[in-house]
């Protein structure tokens, strides 16, 4: 079998989330059919600027071609048009010119991807609302295999995507709330769909003395890992940790691991490390009481994963529905949406060493079950035997959607993003199985962010 | 926390997570979130600040407050020396600037402009420093004015939340209250309700502190009725309960105190000699009744020869 599996970014020290997934995935199918990774020469996300210079390199064993942008992205035109598409009634042109605006707008690599269509099985596209997912889906219907990792912002509203998702040969969803979500803006249930997400390397033991006596950590304590930046819900962190410590006499010191994209306050009870190795960074879950996920959006949450693999609790943020989703499912997990839930909900972790052992335990079953790397590279490999088989699946892709003509393009008669994704439900999908369940009746209305 | 005590097979996320809201919901003592409170709070600030309790335009007073003055940037003038003689009129002004100086002295006869120089410098300076002075004040007055509007809203909200805490106590005191009330009545009317079996001595009753005192009070406190004198047959191998309410053994040659049993169902006892006929009362044969608080074992010989005041079966010897 061979397949290219095409992302944004890539590169072995690239830790943004849909580029670490596409990167363990590349490995790890690796050992089990021809992989080659098409991606562009960018490596910062805010710019797209070309960094690696264009070719074919080697990274990890395998080969990684890499396309020019055509341009940089310019902030403040793509913070207009985002406006324009996201807040206003609007036409399909204005997405298209979104999305040329977004980026990284690569039409070597589209080309590349046509002209060698033949050369490869399946093309598994990352990341649903970048350029290249877009026109390679619309370009390759029947040969795509569509990684969508969406979260719940105003881009999963535009309609330019409806037939991204209902185009595409399969889809492999992170998450039961993602399937529900494009289920609901797109209509493609017909389309094979299965939620899989991805796996970590968790190791089987970890060093937490070392980690305390490395980095100084002497007393109980809290882990965030990831960017520090309020778009992960930080500054909401920050003021519960300040107020939870005011009032708590023991208190409990936070711990940050990741990028500053803003200040982190001077408190006596944070501390923040900096960026550290996966070999820190488990040593670092093993010692901690527990992990904090304040994010309002995640389409997976690969720590939360692995935090759960090591047998840690999680306290996530209930805003968040797949990571609501998932404290439920995993049982290994509590969440919070105000200040009050927050300190009880630490109270009770900390106070009781039964439950949160009992919590971790079932994270760590929860992992073994469902995000231990045999069982990913199980589902992938299903999906597309699965694919190789079924002639209506290819039929149903092969007819792609005919883009409306000029003067349709050009009507301003689509609603916005944030109008379209107000009307999808909210809130986390029952069940214990990854597959199980159904969206509930809350009608809590969607919240969305402006990327 | 023992509640929150559990095996892991019994760990259920959701159920914690509703135990964690009911906890906040006591702890805040009604369903009220932050908002709400904040929202009765400022009702009850508006309260605070009525034109009837306080004063009829403090209210309007508060919230048209017009900011305090402040000279963030304050265009004084300047008079100097040559002020006087300055012009307006670019290259040119300078020309007239001269010649207005060289006709000075001309000036100085129809009037001295040196004092009016002084003291307009000395104003330019007293309206610099004032200004700042202002400034500065208005300043801290600003922060004054948000500060007591801050403590006050505090103070009020933090009232509010101590009042709800006050009325749900009030509202959980009552409520206990009742059930205690109820457990009360229950308690008597169970008690009211116990059949005891043939023999069985009925416990007597604690003492009321405003029931007369009598000799054979009965189980439930009532006034004893009035002993009558059993004519029939006496009772043949009735066992009588001691004191603690167990079935006495039969008590060689002795009889065992029936004293104060009450209620209806006596008749009912099997083998007690209830409806046999009235037994024979002799002296040695009457048995003492059993004071509220004896705890004589019931068939000792001592029970024998005691006179008994009334009593409603007598057992054979």
């Amino acid at each position: 079998m061979r397949l290219a599996i095409v992302v944004q970014r890539y590169g072995a020290d690239i830790n943004g989330g849909a580029e670490l997934h596409a990167r363990y995935i590349a490995e790890h199918l690796a050992p089990h059919a021809s992989v080659e990774i098409l991606t562009t020469c960018a490596r910062d996300y805010i710019t797209w600027r070309n960094e690696w210079p264009a070719g074919v390199e080697d990274i990890n064993g395998l080969p990684v071609r890499r396309f020019p942008v055509a341009r940089e992205r310019d902030v403040a035109d793509f913070g207009r048009r985002s406006a324009s598409v996201f807040e206003r009634t609007h036409s399909l042109n204005d997405e298209l010119a979104w999305l040329d605006s977004e980026g990284p707008t690569s039409p070597a690599l589209i080309e590349y991807a046509r002209a060698h269509r033949d050369e490869v099985d399946y093309f598994i596209l990352f990341s649903y609302r970048y350029y290249h997912a877009y026109h390679l889906a619309r370009a390759l219907g029947s040969q795509s295999v569509l990684v969508p990792t969406a979260e719940r912002d105003p881009a999963i509203g535009l309609s330019l995507f409806g037939p991204v998702f209902r185009g595409v040969r399969a889809l492999m969803y992170n998450s039961p709330e993602e399937r529900a979500m494009i289920h609901a803006v797109s209509g493609n249930e017909a389309v094979p769909g299965v939620v899989v997400g991805v796996g970590s390397n968790v190791p089987t033991t970890a060093d937490p003395l070392r980690f305390r006596k490395t980095f100084g950590v002497l007393d109980r304590f809290m882990l965030y890992v990831g960017r520090i930046d309020e778009n992960k819900g930080c500054r909401e962190l920050f003021d519960f940790v300040t107020r939870y410590n005011a009032r708590d006499r023991v208190g409990l010191t936070l711990v940050l691991v990741g990028q500053a994209m803003m200040p982190v306050p001077a408190h006596p009870r944070i501390r923040h490390l900096g960026f550290l190795d996966d070999a820190d960074k488990f040593d670092a879950l093993a010692a901690a009481e527990l992990l904090v996920m304040p994010s309002y959006f995640e389409s997976l949450s690969m720590v939360a994963i692995e935090a759960w693999g090591m047998g840690r609790p999680v306290l996530a943020n209930a805003t968040c529905d797949v990571l609501q989703g998932q404290c439920l499912r995993s049982n290994a997990g509590l969440y919070y949406e105000s200040y009050e839930e927050f300190a009880e909900a630490l109270h009770v972790l900390l106070a009781n060493r039964e439950l949160a052992a009992a919590l971790g335990r079932n994270g760590r079953a929860f992992f073994a079950r469902h995000y231990s790397w045999p069982v990913i590279e199980r589902a992938y490999l299903d999906m597309l035997h699965r694919l190789g088989g079924d002639q209506r699946s290819t039929a149903v892709a092969s007819a792609t959607e005919v883009r409306p003509g000029w003067f349709a393009r050009r009507r301003r008669v689509i609603p916005s993003g944030q109008s379209q994704l107000a009307r999808l439900a909210a809130g986390p999908v029952r069940g214990t199985a990854l597959d199980a369940g159904s969206r509930p009746h809350s009608t809590r209305p969607g919240r969305g962010r402006h990327r | 926390m023992a509640q929150f005590n559990m095996r892991t097979d019994a760990v259920d996320v959701e159920k914690i997570m509703h135990r964690i809201r009911a906890r906040i919901r006591d702890k805040r003592g009604i369903d009220y979130t932050d908002d709400e409170v904040r929202e009765l709070a400022a009702v009850q600030l508006e309260r605070f600040l009525d034109p009837k309790a306080v004063r009829s335009d403090l209210v309007e007073q508060y919230q048209r407050r017009r900011p305090p003055v402040t000279f963030e940037s304050f265009d004084n003038y300047a008079f100097e020396d040559d002020t006087i003689y300055r012009s307006s009129r670019g290259g040119f002004g300078s020309l007239v600037g001269w010649c207005r100086r060289l006709l000075n002295p001309i000036l100085k006869l129809f009037f001295n402009p040196g004092p009016i120089i002084d003291v307009l410098h000395k104003q330019s300076e007293i309206n610099t420093k004032l200004a700042g002075s202002i400034h500065a004040a208005g300043r801290q007055q600003e922060a004054r004015d948000a500060l007591n509007f801050e403590i006050f809203n505090n103070v009020v909200v933090e009232l509010t939340k101590v009042g709800i805490e006050v009325k749900n106590l009030k509202m959980q005191i009552e409520s206990m209250s009742s059930r205690l009330d109820f457990d009360e009545r229950r308690a008597r009317a169970l008690e009211g309700a116990v059949q005891y079996r043939p023999g069985v001595t009925k416990p007597e009753p604690p003492p009321q502190p405003t029931a007369p005192a009598t000799d054979a009070s009965d189980a439930d406190g009532e006034v004893a009725r009035p002993k009558r004198r059993r004519r029939r047959g006496r009772r043949r191998g009735s066992s009588r309960s001691d004191s603690s309410g167990q079935p006495a053994t039969p008590a060689a040659g002795g009889e065992s105190a029936m004293g104060g049993l009450a209620g209806p169902d006596d008749d009912s006892h099997a083998g007690t000699g209830h409806g046999q006929g009235p037994d024979p009362v002799t002296p040695a044969s009457m048995p003492n009744p059993t004071p509220a608080t004896s705890t004589t074992p019931v068939g000792g010989p001592s029970d024998v020869e005691r006179p008994a005041d009334g009593l409603r079966g007598a057992t054979e010897s």
